[in-house]
């Protein structure tokens, strides 16, 4: 899934994906369990255990593995900013394709 | 009388939000019509419920997130009719409940809240304004044994696959059938709060199989009127009509117009689904 785009914009521009708050989990790895999309990757000698390996992997807008986190951990971008920014890229690009 | 309601609280005992679940079950208990449903019996021997169960309707009573309830009931397979998350709604009266048991006013306050919401959500259903076409059109493709069906006019998607249609400043939302096929079974449908307001891409309830929890992503903004309540009673309706019978959440649209400029059309969405099913389907 590397050229893959959402809402017609490059997924590697738009900054979505979870982060984990260190000092909360305790590496339960209900997220990794839950999530079908392989954005975690776990490490059993590192620690913390848990990685957020492929961020651009994330579905955008999904917080559903915060949704499973006992603990609070996991937190996601502020939404209305991203669809701003999404919005924005769209229109740069219809405004440098009729250019042109 | 009514139907037995049967109640099945989550059992973390030892930690403040599951002795909330409890005391929260106990207290529906008291009323006539409700019986409770101790978690390791039932999961110990299920027969020793078949009889209420069948006749009632199960309200589960989660403490955390883990949702172990809930998960119970999924892997049980018995369709659950309600339920609350001690924890979530804790959050959303901003109290901290922490690990240890407390009974205090705090505490006693949360056990309130939550036994009304248990009750109220049989009342307040607000009529759907939605005035249905006549009959959809479909397209479908096949996938391996997977057929996948979209509907070809008046809907619109959003790429977490949920769908919207349009009737003058009223919107239906639902899932669509790919969602349902992984899904499979659909066992709970969370609606949102009539009245809530919610802007593109909040989340708009959710719903449940016993493999997992798929989030409602709202393709519009505007401000919920009505959800489908059918679905208490039968979620296998997103099953077998996901973009009909089993519509999801009904809002008054706030801004259309701005809203379609992120969304997919028919043909856009066919292609990225088409798209889709190919790469995950390894
Ligand atoms: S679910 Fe929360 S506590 Fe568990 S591993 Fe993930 S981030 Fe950590
Ligand atoms: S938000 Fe959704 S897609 Fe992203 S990591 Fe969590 S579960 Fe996976």
């Amino acid at each position: 899934m590397s050229e893959s785009t959402f809402m017609g914009v490059e997924r590697d521009r738009i900054d979505w994906s979870p982060r984990i708050d260190f000092s909360k989990c305790n590496d339960c790895m209900d997220c990794v369990e839950f999530c079908p999309h392989q954005v975690f990757e776990v490490n059993e000698n590192e620690k913390p255990k848990l990685k957020v390996k492929n961020p651009n992997n994330c579905v955008v807008f999904c917080r559903a593995c915060g949704k499973t986190c006992g603990l609070d951990a996991i937190t996601f971008p502020d939404k209305p900013e991203t669809t701003k920014m999404i919005k924005a890229i769209r229109k740069a690009e219809k405004e440098a394709a009729s250019d042109e | 009388m009514s139907n037995t309601v049967c109640v099945l609280p989550c059992n973390g005992l030892d930690k403040c939000a599951g002795d909330i679940s409890r005391r929260v079950a106990l207290k529906l208990t008291e009323s006539e019509g409700v019986e409770l449903i101790c978690p390791v019996l039932l999961n110990q021997n299920k027969t020793r419920y078949d009889k209420v169960l069948e006749d009632g309707s199960l309200s589960v009573i989660d403490g955390c997130n883990t949702r172990c309830a809930s998960k119970l009931a999924g892997s049980l397979e018995i369709a659950i009719k309600e339920k609350v998350n001690v924890s979530e709604v804790a959050k959303a009266q901003n109290i901290k409940l922490g690990v240890d048991i407390r009974d205090d006013e705090e505490t006693d306050a949360l056990v309130q809240v939550l036994l009304e919401k248990m009750s109220i959500s049989e009342e307040k259903q607000a009529d759907s304004q939605f005035i249905e076409t006549e009959t959809v059109e479909y397209e479908s493709f096949s996938h391996g044994k997977f057929i996948f069906k979209v509907p070809k006019n008046n809907y619109f998607f959003n790429e977490n696959d949920c769908w919207v249609s349009i009737s003058g400043d009223i919107a239906r939302v639902g899932v669509t059938d790919y969602v349902q096929q992984n899904l499979s079974d659909i066992l709970y449908v969370d609606p949102p709060e009539i009245g809530q307001e919610i802007e593109q891409f909040d989340e708009l309830g959710s719903i449940e199989s016993s493999k997992t929890v798929f989030e409602i992503i709202s393709p519009v903004s505007g401000t919920v009127v009505a959800v489908n309540d059918k679905l208490q009673d039968a979620p296998e309706l997103v099953n077998e009509s996901p973009y009909e019978k089993g519509w999801l959440v009904e809002l008054r649209l706030s801004n259309f117009e701005e809203d379609k400029e992120l969304l997919l059309d028919f043909e856009a969405y066919f292609e990225f689904l088409k798209r889709k099913v190919a790469e995950t389907n390894v």
